[in-house]
C-alpha cells in the first residue's frame, strides 16, 4: 500500500495553520447568517496573520452573541451581560491596551439595550471592532421585532412592523465614529475586506452587518430575507484589503477608478467605484447615501465613513506606554517613605 | 455663674453656597489646634445654592464626636430657618445674630449677642460682603467664647494656602468680628473654651480622602466612575493624587481614570478590569448600587475580582441625597438576583478607610470575588481626628493569578473553576496570555470554564461559591470589642456608629448599665462575633437604619440557640447619630428583652 502524501497545509504570514483561529460547533439554526460571519472572523484574523491569543473576544447576550465560542478558540474572550459588552471591554482595554478587541452584538443588544453603552463607546472612540449581526428581532426569545426592523417589513408571524426603526450606522456616524461599514452576510468578499480592514484601524471600527434570522425573519414580506437583501443591496464600491507584510506594489490595479485609504497598522483598504464614487471621508454623503436606501427600500454597503485623525481613548487616557498589566507591583504602590512624608505634610495643614 | 468649658455645641444656620463652609472650617480647625476635643458635622441640601445649611460644631473634653442632644450656641444668618431655629434653643443658649437681616429676635431667655454682619463685612469689602459675612461671625464667637488669635490665624492659613490676599482679608475680618463683640458686649454666658495640651499628633482628615488615599496605595489600575452624593470626593481624591503619587517624569499615568456615562457602565468597566488582570474600582452611593445588580452577580458568577465603594446616603429612592444612613448593607450581602453572597467591609475610622481601601483589592483578587467598601456620608464627608496612615504590612495579593508560562504547564489537570487546592478558590489565567483561554460568561458553567446546564454542574459549582466566601470570614478583618468583664449586655455594631458609642455607653452607665461593645468590621460575620453574643446574656444590635439589618444577617446565619438573645436597636431619621436617642431605645431594649 502506497501511502498518500500528506497535503501541505497552508500556513498564514506567522506560520499558524487556519485550524488554530476556529471555534467549537455552532448551535445556532442551520443557515443562520452569524456562521457565515463567524467564519469570515475566523478567515480574516487567520490572513491578516494575527496571533490568536492577543485577540480578546467580547459579546453581550444574544444569539449573536453567543457565537465567540463558534470562532478563535484560542483566544480568552468574554460573554458579558445583555447590551454592556462595551463596558467590560473599555475595562479591560484600561488595563491591556495592546490586544484586539473583537466584539460580536446583536440589534437587540446594540441597539435598544446597550445603545447607552455603544454610543458612550464610541465618544471614547475606544480601540475595538464592533461587529452587528443585524437581523432585525429578537432570536433567543423567538422574534420579536428589534429596534432596526424596517418599515413595512414583516417577520414570519404578526403584524409589519410601523416603528421608526435605528439606522446604528447613521447613528455611528453623527457620533463621529472613525470606522462606520455596513454589509451582509451573504457578501462575503467585501465582508472579509471590511473586517480585515477594521481590525487594523485604530479607534472605534463599527460594522453593521445585515444577517438575516432564517427561523423568524427570512420569509419573502421581509426586508431582512436572504432573498430581499439580495435583490435590494446598493454596494457603494468594491472593497479590497491589501495587508501591510503584502506590498501595495505587487498587487494588481484595478482598471477603474479607485480609491487606497491607509490603516493604523500599514495596510490598506482599496475601493473600487462601480457607478457613482463615494467619498468615505464626507459624513454628509454617507448620511445621504443611507437615507435615499432608507426611502428606496434598499440597503446600502461597503465603508461608508472614515476618520483617522482623532485620538482613540489610549491616547486620552495619558498612561504609560507599558500595558498596566505589565507595571511592575513597585510602581503601583507608593512608597512607605511618601506615606510618612504625607502623614507629615497633612500634620502641617 | 459657674463657666462651662469644652463642653457645648455650636449650630451655625447660613444659606447653601454663601461660602460658609470655608469660614466653619476655620472655627473648627482654631478649635482642633486649641487642643480642644471637636467634630465638625455639615448638614447641607442636595442644592447648589440657597437651601439651608447647618454647621453643627461639637467641643467635648470627654471626646464625644456625635452632634450631641441640643444646641448651646446658635449662630443665625439664613432668614429661611431663622424663626425655627430660634424657636428650639433651650433657655440660656447663646444666640448670635445677624442684626441687618431685620429678623425678628424676640426671646428674652437667651444670652443675645446681635451683630451688623452684613453691615460690618460690606465696610470691609463691598463686593465679598456675602462671604466675609461669615468669617465676621467666626469673629464674634472668638471673642465670646475665648479662641486664641494664634489658632485662628494658622487656620486661615492653611485654609487659603499661599493666598496672600485671601489671607489678609479674612484675618481683617476675624479682627473686625471680635471687635465688634469686644467693643459691644459684657460676657454674661458661661460657654467657654479652654486650650488643651496636645498629647497626640493628630489633624483631620475625611473618611472619603482617607480611602481615596488607601486606593492609591492599594495600586488601583482603573477607576471607573459616576458622580453622585455623596461619594464623589472619593473620586476626586483619587484622580487628585495621581499626579503626584502614580505618575512618572514623563507625565504619564500607571492609573486610568474613565468617568462611566452611568453607574452600569461603571461596574462593567471594573469587571472587564479584573478579566484582564488588573485592579479596578468604582465609588458611589445605593442608587449606584442599585443600578449595579446584575453586573454584580456576574462578578460573583464569573469569579472576577473587582472592589466597590458604597458611600452611604439615606434611601429608598432618590431618598435624602445629603444625609446619612447605614442601610445598604443588606443589598451589598446579597446583591444581584439569585443566591450571591458577597464580602464586605465597613470601616468605622478615617484610619480603616485608609486601610480597607488597599486592603479591598488584596481581598478581591485572594478570593476572585467583588468587595465592597462600605461606608457613609457622615464618615466619609465630615473631618475627623486622624493619627496618620499605617503603610500596608504585606505586599500586594494578586491572587491565584498564573501569570508565567512554565507555572501553568507544571500545573495539573487545569480547569478555570477547578478547586484543586480545595479552598474554593481556582486558579485563572489571562487574556493575551496564551493560555487555557476561556470564554468566561455569566451562564452556567463546568470546571472548565464550558457551558454547562447539568445538575452536577450548576450543584456543585454554587456549593463552591458559597464555600468560598465562608472560609473567607475569618481572614476579613476581625470585630474589635471592648468588653467589661461584668457586663451581660453586649452592644454589636459597625461603621461610623463608632462615633456615637462611646457616648452611648457612658449614657448607659450613667444608668448602672455597663455593656461590652463589639464592632463588626466585616461581612460574612467573624467567628469573634459569635463568641462575643455567647458571653453575653442579652445583645443589642444597634444600626443607623429602620430595619435592623445587620441583625437581620446575625439572626439568620447564628445558630438558633442564641438567635432569641439577640436585639434590635435600629433607628434613623436622616441625622448623625444622637447619642440620646440611641441610648434610651438600648434601655428600653434592654427592659423589654429582661421582662
Amino acid at each position: 500500500m502506497s501511502e498518500k502524501p500528506a497535503r501541505a497545509i497552508k500556513l498564514n504570514v506567522i506560520n499558524e495553520p487556519k485550524e488554530n483561529y476556529k471555534g467549537g460547533p455552532s448551535s445556532l439554526c442551520p443557515g443562520c447568517g452569524h456562521d457565515q460571519i463567524s467564519n469570515v472572523i475566523i478567515t480574516a484574523a487567520w490572513e491578516n496573520g494575527i496571533e490568536p491569543h492577543r485577540i480578546a473576544k467580547m459579546s453581550g447576550i444574544g444569539c449573536s452573541s453567543k457565537t465567540p465560542a463558534y470562532y478563535l478558540g484560542q483566544s480568552h474572550g468574554f460573554n458579558t451581560v445583555h447590551g454592556r459588552m462595551p463596558s467590560v471591554t473599555t475595562g479591560a482595554y484600561a488595563i491591556n491596551k495592546d490586544l484586539l478587541y473583537l466584539g460580536v452584538s446583536g440589534d437587540g443588544d446594540s441597539a435598544s439595550i446597550g445603545i447607552g453603552q455603544l454610543i458612550h463607546a464610541i465618544r471614547r472612540n475606544m480601540d475595538m471592532v464592533y461587529i452587528i449581526e443585524n437581523n432585525g428581532v429578537y432570536g433567543l426569545t423567538k422574534g420579536q421585532y428589534s429596534a432596526t426592523a424596517d418599515i413595512g417589513s414583516k417577520k414570519k408571524k404578526g403584524k409589519p412592523n410601523e416603528t421608526q426603526p435605528i439606522d446604528l450606522c447613521a447613528l455611528a456616524i453623527n457620533l463621529g465614529c472613525t470606522f462606520v461599514a455596513r454589509s451582509f452576510s451573504g457578501s462575503k468578499k467585501q465582508l472579509t475586506s471590511l473586517i480585515k480592514a477594521a481590525m487594523s484601524h485604530k479607534g472605534f471600527a463599527l460594522i453593521d452587518v445585515i444577517s438575516p434570522c432564517v427561523t423568524f425573519n427570512n420569509n419573502d414580506e421581509s426586508m431582512r430575507s436572504y432573498g430581499y437583501v439580495k435583490d435590494n443591496e446598493v454596494t457603494l464600491h468594491m472593497a479590497d484589503y491589501i495587508p501591510h507584510f503584502e506590498p501595495v506594489t505587487e498587487v494588481e490595479i484595478p482598471e477603474g477608478h479607485f480609491t487606497d485609504i491607509t490603516l493604523h497598522d500599514g495596510s490598506t483598504i482599496r475601493l473600487e467605484t462601480i457607478s457613482d464614487s463615494h467619498d468615505p471621508s464626507d459624513a454628509m454623503a454617507a448620511l445621504t447615501a443611507l437615507h435615499q436606501a432608507e426611502v428606496g427600500k434598499k440597503h446600502v454597503t461597503g465603508l461608508l465613513y472614515f476618520d483617522s485623525s482623532k485620538p482613540s481613548l489610549a491616547e486620552d487616557l495619558g498612561l504609560v506606554s507599558t500595558p498596566l498589566l505589565d507595571v511592575d507591583a513597585s510602581d503601583l504602590r507608593p512608597s512607605e517613605d511618601m506615606l510618612k512624608q504625607m502623614n507629615s505634610e497633612f500634620l502641617g495643614r | 455663674m459657674d463657666t462651662i468649658v469644652n463642653d457645648f455645641t455650636i449650630n451655625i444656620a447660613t444659606a447653601n453656597g454663601t461660602g460658609s463652609q470655608s469660614a466653619n472650617l476655620i472655627l473648627l480647625q482654631s478649635l482642633f489646634d486649641m487642643g480642644v476635643p471637636v467634630s465638625g458635622k455639615n448638614l447641607f441640601p442636595s442644592n447648589i445654592s440657597g437651601l439651608p445649611t447647618w454647621y453643627i460644631v461639637r467641643l467635648s473634653d470627654q471626646g464625644y464626636q456625635a452632634p450631641g442632644d441640643r444646641t448651646h450656641v446658635q449662630v443665625l444668618v439664613n432668614k429661611a430657618t431663622w424663626e425655627e431655629d430660634l424657636a428650639s434653643l433651650e433657655p440660656g443658649s447663646v444666640v448670635v445674630w445677624n442684626t441687618d437681616s431685620k429678623m425678628p429676635m424676640d426671646r428674652t431667655d437667651v444670652f443675645s449677642y446681635p451683630v451688623p454682619m452684613t453691615k460690618l463685612a460690606r465696610s470691609l469689602s463691598p463686593k465679598l460682603a456675602k462671604l466675609v459675612t461669615n468669617i465676621v461671625y467666626v469673629g464674634v464667637l472668638a471673642e465670646i467664647l475665648g479662641i486664641t488669635d494664634e489658632a485662628l490665624h494658622k487656620a486661615v492659613e492653611g485654609q487659603f494656602k499661599g493666598k496672600a490676599s485671601a489671607i489678609e482679608l479674612n484675618k481683617t475680618a476675624l479682627e473686625l468680628g471680635r471687635n465688634h463683640a469686644k467693643e459691644n458686649y459684657t460676657k454674661g454666658d458661661p460657654y467657654v473654651v479652654e486650650e488643651r495640651p496636645i498629647e497626640k499628633d493628630r489633624f483631620f482628615f475625611e473618611g472619603n480622602e482617607a480611602v481615596a488615599l488607601g486606593c492609591i496605595f492599594g495600586g488601583v489600575q482603573l477607576l471607573a466612575w459616576y458622580p453622585i452624593t455623596p461619594s464623589s470626593s472619593v473620586a476626586e481624591g483619587i484622580i487628585g493624587w495621581i499626579p503626584r503619587l502614580r505618575t512618572n517624569d514623563e507625565g504619564e499615568a500607571n492609573c486610568a481614570v474613565i468617568q462611566a456615562e452611568d453607574e452600569l457602565a461603571a461596574a462593567g468597566m471594573i469587571i472587564g478590569a479584573g478579566w484582564a488582570g488588573g485592579r479596578g474600582m468604582t465609588a458611589t452611593s445605593g442608587p449606584g448600587i442599585s443600578l449595579m445588580q446584575e453586573f454584580i452577580g456576574l462578578a460573583y458568577f464569573a469569579e472576577v475580582p473587582c472592589v466597590f465603594w458604597d458611600v452611604n446616603r439615606v434611601g429608598p429612592s432618590t431618598g435624602l441625597p445629603t444625609r446619612t444612613q447605614q442601610s445598604d448593607l443588606a443589598m451589598l450581602y446579597e446583591g444581584s438576583h439569585g443566591d450571591t453572597q458577597h464580602i464586605v467591609i465597613m470601616p468605622g475610622t478615617v484610619e480603616e478607610c485608609f486601610e480597607f481601601g488597599w486592603k479591598a483589592f488584596d481581598i478581591s483578587e485572594r478570593y476572585q470575588t467583588p468587595v465592597f467598601g462600605l461606608s457613609d456620608l457622615d464618615l466619609g464627608m465630615n473631618r475627623w481626628a486622624c493619627e496618620g496612615f499605617t503603610y500596608p504590612d504585606a505586599p500586594m495579593d494578586r491572587g491565584k493569578t498564573i501569570r508565567e508560562k512554565d507555572v501553568f504547564e507544571a500545573m495539573e489537570n487545569f480547569g478555570r473553576y477547578r478547586d484543586v487546592d480545595g479552598d474554593g478558590i481556582p486558579y485563572r489565567t489571562l487574556p493575551g496570555s496564551g493560555m487555557a483561554p476561556i470564554l468566561y460568561r455569566g451562564t452556567g458553567h463546568n470546571p472548565d470554564g464550558v457551558y454547562s446546564e447539568k445538575p452536577d454542574d450548576y450543584f456543585n459549582l454554587m456549593a463552591r461559591l458559597k464555600d468560598k466566601i465562608n472560609r473567607a470570614r475569618d481572614d476579613l478583618p476581625a470585630p474589635i470589642l471592648r468588653e467589661e468583664v461584668e457586663g451581660e449586655i453586649g452592644v454589636v455594631y459597625f461603621g461610623s456608629m463608632e462615633n456615637t458609642i462611646q457616648e452611648i455607653d457612658d449614657m448607659l452607665e450613667a444608668t448602672g448599665i455597663k455593656v461590652s461593645q463589639c464592632r463588626v468590621r466585616s461581612l460574612p460575620i467573624h467567628s469573634e462575633v459569635e463568641s462575643f453574643i455567647r458571653r453575653h446574656k442579652t445583645t443589642i444590635v444597634l444600626e443607623i437604619n429602620r430595619d435592623g439589618q445587620l441583625w437581620g444577617i446575625l439572626r439568620r446565619e447564628l445558630p438558633n440557640d442564641i438567635v432569641s438573645q439577640v436585639h434590635s436597636v435600629a433607628y434613623s431619621d436622616g441625622m448623625p447619630p444622637r447619642a440620646r436617642i440611641y441610648a434610651d431605645l438600648i434601655l428600653e431594649t434592654i427592659k423589654e428583652a429582661s421582662q
